[in-house]
């Protein structure tokens, strides 16, 4: 498959701050891709890096196997940024004419003035008088203006209310659908989970975790083995059994936190120890990211 | 071609919109000309001469104000409002972006140049010959051109706030120090020493020169396009700076 977007080797340094720290990988054409952190992780960054609107300290950044500011590869890209308004003192209906005079095959007005969600009154009002929620669905429209094969969004949702992350959701859900080419940032799990087919995780400017929501959450949750001892064994028994990280006794029930379920139960087996009722249950992916995202404050 | 002419019009169509251009550069210079020349009495010794410098005056005065403020914080507005970064992702190439501004910025000045100078004849029939009202108007297009320099230095500034304090307080200090509001010859020795070497005065005085049936100044020429140098070396090397 065409590889779309490239990252080798790439880090960013802000004066002191390592913003984002030694970054690989690739995207292939029609692929849906979260990348997922917490705020100051570096997603942001990585968007900036990708679209060339930051020069990388390190490393390589390329689009369509060329450099991210030619004009060849700007046609064929749409961007959504984060804190990015819209030119001022201009009605919807004129800025969407302006915008797609830019591109060489641009998507027809009726359809950005679809996506934008506005209703036919609203077309006539001036941009500055839009909510928050309403300039962010016509920003949408804007970045979809050139029919791009490669759509970056940065925190999307953020300032939509339910109904038009709905919207906007089912949007990029025919976006991908058409084969194009998408990368979000978000700190919703949910979202990434729902809406990529890939989530790439970043904590302090690193790559931690990249592959789909199911080799992920394979990854970064661990299972915890529980049952009932018809005799009495120490704790600290408990943790000696390889691979078990936590050890917990509870309502008469113990359990352990493993990052092998299996090895550890053959060697519960293996120790013939005296236990019944054996439960195994998966963790949650949820919880495995709210732990990433504790650590990251700890460290701080 | 296309994206040239739709942001040009786009360009226009928010500097009409725009009040503070409609009240700095075309209300207040016609209601203090209005006062200067009806209200105030003027100089009975050729009150026609004073009543066509002072409409010079007060052209060049809304002309450099729109250049320095309009401009200027437009472009401190569409970077804070990340506008500027958005359109570095797309194909609009930069020159495009500044050659539209400046050509809507030059309609605009032609525009305002127009309604003054209507304002001038329907208040005190200020008669000129045909040639003496296309040439104040191409000076003064000419001479527009170290304001709109200062008007790109103004929008190299980070808050709105900041640059539209900043560029009023020059504005008015190169109005009032030029002899854009009241002759230079009632300020003192020293101020009018000050005022010989300002733009706004050289600015002016091109179309004080033209009325008179005089031509601008050597002088009045060279300190233009002096001027324009150096604001422009400024506002490039600001630029290349804050790039860095």
């Amino acid at each position: 498959m065409e590889k779309i977007i490239e990252l080798i080797h790439v880090s960013k340094q802000f004066q002191q701050h390592r913003a984002v720290n030694d970054i690989s990988f690739t995207v292939k054409r029609g692929e849906a891709i979260a990348i997922l952190g917490a705020n100051g992780a570096g997603k942001t960054t990585t968007i900036l890096l990708m679209l060339g609107l930051l020069q990388p300290t390190n490393g390589t950044v390329r689009l369509f196997q060329s450099d991210p500011k030619v004009k060849e590869v700007r046609e064929k890209i749409g961007s959504m940024l984060q804190e990015t308004s819209v030119m001022d003192s201009l009605k919807v209906k004129e800025i969407i004419p302006l915008v797609q005079s830019y591109y060489p095959h641009p998507l027809s007005s009726d359809q950005l003035l679809s996506i934008t969600g506005l209703s036919k009154q609203e077309w006539n009002k001036r941009t500055e008088k839009l909510s928050g929620g309403q300039k962010r669905r016509l920003h949408f429209a804007i970045a979809l203006a050139g029919n791009p094969e490669l759509i970056f969004l940065d925190e999307p949702t953020v300032g939509m209310d339910i109904n038009a992350r709905k919207a906007f959701w089912k949007t990029v859900e025919e976006l991908k659908s058409q084969g194009k080419t998408i990368i979000f940032t978000t700190h919703y799990l949910q979202e990434a989970d729902e809406a990529a087919e890939r989530i790439i995780m970043i904590s302090d400017g690193k790559i931690v975790g990249d592959g789909t929501p199911e080799q992920l959450k394979a990854k970064w949750t661990k299972k915890t083995i529980s049952f009932k001892e018809t005799a009495d064994y120490s704790l600290d028994m408990y943790k000696s059994i390889p691979f078990v990280e936590e050890v917990a006794r509870e309502k008469g029930r113990i359990s352990l936190v493993t990052v092998d379920s299996d090895k550890t139960i053959y060697h519960i087996f293996e120790m013939k120890l005296k236990i019944q009722d054996i439960e195994i249950q998966q963790g949650k992916l949820e919880e495995a990211f709210s732990k990433l995202l504790q650590e990251k404050k700890e460290e701080i | 071609m296309k994206m040239f002419s739709r942001q040009c019009q786009a360009e226009l169509i928010r500097m009409f919109r725009n009040r503070y251009y409609i009240f700095w550069s075309l209300l207040m210079p016609i209601i203090f000309y209005y006062i200067f020349t009806k209200v105030v009495s003027t100089p009975d010794v050729d009150a026609d001469l004073w009543k066509a410098h002072y409409l010079m005056s007060m052209t060049t005065f809304s002309v450099m104000g729109s250049s320095i403020m309009t401009l200027g914080i437009k472009m401190v507005q569409e970077r804070s409002e990340g506008w500027t970064l958005y359109l570095k992702i797309t194909p609009l190439p930069t020159s495009v972006y500044f050659a539209a501004k400046i050509a809507a910025q030059t309609v605009i000045h032609l525009f305002s140049i127009f309604v003054i100078f209507l304002a001038g004849y329907i208040i005190n029939g200020v008669s000129l010959s045909p040639l003496q009202w296309l040439l104040c108007a191409l000076w003064i297009l000419f001479g527009s051109l170290p304001f709109l320099a200062i008007g790109t230095l103004v929008g190299s500034m980070k808050k709105v706030e900041t640059a539209a304090g900043i560029s009023n307080l020059i504005y008015m200090a190169l109005a009032v120090v030029g002899g854009m509001w009241m002759p230079v010859e009632v300020f003192p020795k020293f101020m009018q020493a000050i005022s010989d070497w300002l733009p706004s005065n050289s600015f002016a005085g091109g179309a004080w020169e033209i009325i008179r049936g005089n031509s601008p100044s050597l002088q009045g020429i060279l300190l233009i396009i002096g001027y324009l140098f150096l604001f422009m070396v400024l506002s490039i090397y600001i630029r290349k700076r804050q790039n860095a």
